[in-house]
């Protein structure tokens, strides 16, 4: 048991300096913890005090910093997620990725709140953390291993009754691919903003953490309270009690087809046969490829998918996934329906640490400067990149996790590859980062979304909309409102950092949003964390992030969606839709004003003064 | 038959529909019962009296059920014009009136009805909701008729009432109204058959209604929230926001559904949506199919003119995140805000949901009192989304949109139901009461 004075932490901040070699433990500043509670709230605020945001993403002045919150270590429901923030080498903003597994509550259980790794070590090094201890060893031996064969060495070598979880790159992290992924327990990822190229770039092959400690609960009644309430909401709503342990992330396939968002061929349209859909969809998937739904860390919703596929050579391959992102962006993204093709080049960017998502919007790119003489067939090694092309999709991940032919272009992301040859108009990004799976021309809220979030086109960070306004009923948002888009996906992205802050899975918002979480955040720290009090907090991250973006050089104008979504319209329920420049920016605007920030997008002194944001302490 | 031929476009036609409908849809009709009337100045430049056909069904009104008659003249009788005709004519003549409104208000009557012998004149009935109080004063005629219907003591008597109420109470039949309109009338009736239904609910819950009575007389700013404002009988057609279509179409959903699950009665309660700088507001929140009110865009910013409702609005998002704003006055939970468990003097501080659906979405339902702060009020919103405020309605919060505050009024209505017809049966609701919800 902890003697900090706030419940639920430790207290302690583990600093890992790769280029001196040294560990250390600071102090975690009360004020600063209930300020930024933790995870991603508290990993901000540690990133911004430790590196300049104008630094260069892969070399040694950058950064990773991984949080917990006070409700990891508890019985609180999916809390058992870390969060890891950098300063991001595909987009150059800032990189914030959320992990669940089972990592994070082992980080916690080790006895630290946070940890911040700097500087870059000579050599391929890990990281090896138990209870009161931590140390850098070597890791020649694990250079070029896949994520996989890594995990396995790493957690094959635990204490008997102390198993170790593993965090790990695999060779597209090594390779500096700018969206490789960091991994644990072997399929989860830390995914977007390519964190394991900065892993990469400070040599860093993996974190193996071991611990049993354990944390108090200052107000047992109260946060019982918040418990027994989610639980029983987390039972009662469809999607968290059925529909994601029945069809997984993918059973949004065909639902979100039906709303005109199913992104087709590089965004340029949403239209699909329906019998093709239904090749893609998590029906189908539960029907054939599934063996066995899972859960990270105290989940109750359970939406893993342990699959298994025949593969190339004929010989059965087991894996996990394909998640609804994945099968979309390397699915119909790229023209491509073969659900088996898709879920083994899945299987591969596990593998590889590869950002599926990412690959996804970067192959779909490719297929469409190929079939416009942008690429030409020399350059593919005899690879037909076509569109629907689902040999090549399988083909290029290992291409691009190892740089090589065509692959090392594709391992610079979309808009590096379009912008390399002229076209970035062809580069469905924001900030650099490839798009997720919905079309943001059938809801202007999921655009403004896009266009705001602080690492890029991000649908966890920018603001889940789509999921509300599909499923929701009751939480239904206009999709077609410049009205009220700026404060609804401002509040779906607060909700966003309230979870990643805490340490908890985005989908126990399809059961409730904070108000369960402000009773058990306020009966294990014994603070009063009301949901006003939670918002403060919310804002102050969002404020942060944006601080952070701005001294990295980032402008309103990076704020923007790509010329398509303004230029091409789709139809949606008979009507064309398109996000106008005019539209766009004035949301964008109206935004900016609901963040207390100024014309420019920047947080204002009186707003960082208001929040409690100081400079950085660097 | 005389008078102008009714086509389908006009204007005062459509409104007899359409209130007709939202009468019976409010249950304040039976199939063929009541009447409305409204005095116009005719193409001839003479007042007439346009006014339902008896025994009409005001569910389904034709043209042909819509009747003519001079205002000045003093034979009514045209064969097919209501029964009530002499009545409506002569409170139609009283100043400042231009419609009148008869209804079954089943509520009303109910709470209205006792067993002393007659023909002795019952009691004015006492409301003890904020609604009722404001729009209908603090005490509604009540009268005995011998005829209770299309007698000369009616025609003598009710407009002689009316002279000096808003609404009064024909003993066992049903109530009359007046009004600047059609809809004055229509939302005068509505909101005493609410008190009424306030009354009756108290009484089922076993709440002694004379004590809050007593205390309401004592001290009025005490017990009751600050007034509604004051019915507009103008501008119900304005739409401020035409351009924002789902918005547009968000609002009359919920209007809609406001009126038709008897979550407010009608152009009651408020409702708004926040942009950046302004807000959507529906001042009559309860907007019946057809009939519409005021959807406007204001300033979020307070201005000198703000009214106490819309101010409340505006407080609550300069305080807080939320995107949308209910404010709706639930008889079942107006009632409930008083209910003391045995044994105990004070009203409980919180409803605790007893039944599977409302435990599902609330551990318990906060029960403010009548005068509570905007900031108490707000800080009870952020952390359970919706309160009842004694003496003065419901209020709910939604983060993205206004279906999803329409939620919380509509299950508080259902949580209450429940608790009220458990104590009336007889049970022990703090047997029934979540262990969970107790201790919080």
């Amino acid at each position: 048991m902890s003697d900090y004075p706030i419940s639920g932490y430790f207290g302690r901040v583990l600093v890992v300096d790769l280029s001196l070699g040294e560990v250390r433990t600071e102090p975690l500043d009360p004020a600063t913890a209930l300020d930024y509670l933790g995870g991603r709230g508290l990993a901000t605020r540690l990133l911004y005090d430790t590196i300049d945001p104008a630094c260069e993403p892969l070399g040694p002045d950058n950064a990773f910093v991984i949080a917990s919150s006070p409700l990891v270590g508890t019985s609180a429901p999916t809390a058992g997620r870390g969060h890891m923030v950098f300063k991001s080498p595909l987009t150059g903003v800032i990189g914030t990725s959320n992990s669940g597994g089972t990592w994070g509550a082992a980080f916690k259980a080790a006895g630290w709140d946070a940890l911040v790794v700097t500087g870059a070590a000579a050599s391929p090094v890990m990281i090896d953390i138990a209870p009161g201890r931590a140390e850098i060893r070597p890791a020649d031996d694990l250079w070029g291993k896949t994520v996989h064969e890594t995990n396995d060495l790493l957690a094959a070598a635990s204490e008997p009754g102390r198993p170790a979880r593993v965090l790990c790159i695999g060779p597209a992290g090594e390779n500096l691919v700018r969206f490789a992924v960091v991994a644990n327990d072997a399929n989860r990822v830390y995914g977007r903003c390519g964190a394991g190229a900065v892993w990469g770039g400070k040599k860093l092959k993996a974190v193996r953490v071991r611990g049993r400690e354990k944390i108090a609960v200052a107000d047992k009644e109260r946060f019982q309270s918040g418990l027994d309430q989610a639980l029983y909401l987390i039972k009662q709503a469809p999607v968290t009690k059925r529909l994601m342990r029945d069809l997984g992330t993918a059973g949004l396939v065909e639902l979100i087809n039906l709303i005109s968002m199913l992104p087709h061929r590089n965004f340029q349209d949403c239209t699909h046969r329906d019998e093709d859909v239904d090749r893609v969809s998590g029906e189908t998937l539960a029907k054939t490829l599934l063996e066995k739904a899972g859960s990270c860390y105290l989940c109750p919703i359970g939406c893993q998918r342990h699959t298994r596929v025949a593969g190339r050579d004929g010989k059965e391959e087991r894996g996990e996934g394909p998640e609804y992102e994945t099968m979309v962006l390397m699915g119909p993204l790229c023209g491509i329906y073969d659900m088996a093709a898709i879920t083994r080049a899945n299987y591969r960017a596990n593998e590889l640490g590869l950002d599926t998502m990412s690959y996804g919007g970067t192959v779909a790119c490719a297929m469409e400067m190929a079939g416009l003489g942008l690429i030409g067939p020399g350059e593919t090694g005899g690879i037909d990149l076509s569109f629907g092309g689902a040999e090549a999709l399988e083909a290029l991940v290992g291409m691009t996790a190892r740089r090589e032919g065509i692959g090392a272009a594709l391992a610079e992301g979309a808009y590096r590859l379009a912008a390399g040859r002229g076209r970035p108009d062809l580069a469905m990004t924001v900030k650099k980062l490839e798009l997720p799976a919905y079309d943001p021309r059938a809801s202007y809220t999921q655009a403004l979304g896009y266009m705001t979030s602080p690492s890029g086109a991000c649908h966890l960070r920018g603001g889940y909309a789509v999921s509300l306004a599909f499923f929701g009923g009751a939480k239904e948002i206009p999709r077609f409102s410049l009205l009220q888009s700026p404060i609804a996906i401002r509040n779906m992205q607060n909700l966003g950092i309230l979870q990643d802050s805490l340490g908890v899975c985005r989908f126990t918002g399809y059961a409730f949003s904070a108000d369960p979480w402000a009773r058990m955040v306020s009966g294990v720290t014994g603070r009063d964390f009301s949901v006003a009090r939670l918002e403060e907090i919310e804002n102050r991250v969002a404020a942060l992030e944006r601080q952070f973006n701005v001294e990295a050089g980032a402008t309103a104008a990076d704020d923007a969606l790509p010329d398509r979504f303004a230029d091409s319209p789709i139809v949606v329920e008979g009507r064309e839709r398109r996000v106008s420049r005019d539209d766009q920016e004035r949301m964008k605007r109206d935004y900016y004003e609901v963040r207390g920030w100024d014309r420019d997008g920047r947080p204002t002194p009186g707003l960082l003064r208001a929040l409690r944001i100081e400079e950085s302490r660097r | 038959m005389s008078g102008p031929k009714w086509q389908a476009a006009d204007d005062l036609f459509r409104e007899f529909q359409a209130l007709g409908r939202a009468s019976l849809a409010s249950d304040i009709q039976d199939s063929h019962s009541g009447n409305m009337a409204v005095r116009r100045t005719g193409a001839d430049g003479r007042d007439e009296i346009v006014i339902t056909a008896t025994g009409s069904q005001k569910g389904d009104l034709e043209p042909s059920q819509i009747c003519f008659l001079s205002a000045t003249e003093t034979d009514y009788g045209y064969y097919k014009a209501s029964s009530e005709t002499d009545i409506h004519a002569r409170i139609l003549a009283l100043p400042g009136v231009r419609a009148s409104m008869h209804a079954h208000l089943k509520d009303l009557v109910l709470a209205t009805l006792d067993d002393a012998p007659k023909p002795e004149k019952p009691p004015d009935f006492v409301p003890v909701d904020p609604l009722a109080r404001r729009i209908l004063g603090p005490a509604i005629p009540v009268d005995w008729f011998a005829v209770p219907s299309g007698s000369p003591e009616l025609t003598r008597t009710i407009p002689e009432r009316l002279a000096g109420h808003p609404l009064t109470v024909i003993f066992g039949h049903g109530a009359m109204a007046k009004g600047r309109s059609l809809r004055e009338a229509f939302y005068r009736l509505s909101v005493g058959n609410y008190a009424g239904a306030v009354v009756r609910n108290l009484q089922r819950i076993r709440v002694d209604v004379e004590a809050i009575r007593r205390a309401m007389a004592a001290d009025p700013a005490g017990t009751l929230a600050a007034p509604p404002p004051d019915y507009e009988i103008e501008g119900d057609d304005r739409s401020d926001f035409r351009e924002e279509e789902e918005i547009l179409r968000e609002f009359v959903k919920a209007g809609h559904r406001i009126f038709e699950s008897r979550l407010s009665p009608f152009h009651t309660g408020s409702m708004s949506v926040r942009g950046v700088a302004s807000m959507l507001y529906a001042p009559k929140a309860s907007m019946p199919r057809d009939v519409g009110g005021p959807l406007l865009s204001v300033p979020l910013a307070a201005g000198p003119g703000d009214d106490a409702e819309i101010s409340l609005h505006k407080a609550i998002y300069a305080a807080s995140d939320f995107q949308s704003v209910m404010h709706c006055h639930v008889a079942e939970a107006e009632a409930s805000a008083y209910f003391a468990y045995p044994g105990e003097t004070t009203p409980a501080d919180r409803i605790i949901p007893i039944d599977a659906e409302g435990s599902f979405l609330y551990l318990v339902i906060p029960v403010l009192p009548p005068r509570v702060t905007a900031a108490a009020l707000i800080r009870a919103l952020h952390d359970y989304k919706v309160a009842v405020v004694r003496g003065g309605g419901v209020w709910a919060v939604g983060a993205q949109s206004l279906s999803e505050v329409l939620h919380h009024p509509s299950s508080v209505r259902e949580v209450c139901h429940y608790r009220i017809g458990a104590v009336e049966r007889g049970l022990d609701l703090r047997r029934m009461e979540p262990a969970k919800a107790k201790r919080w």
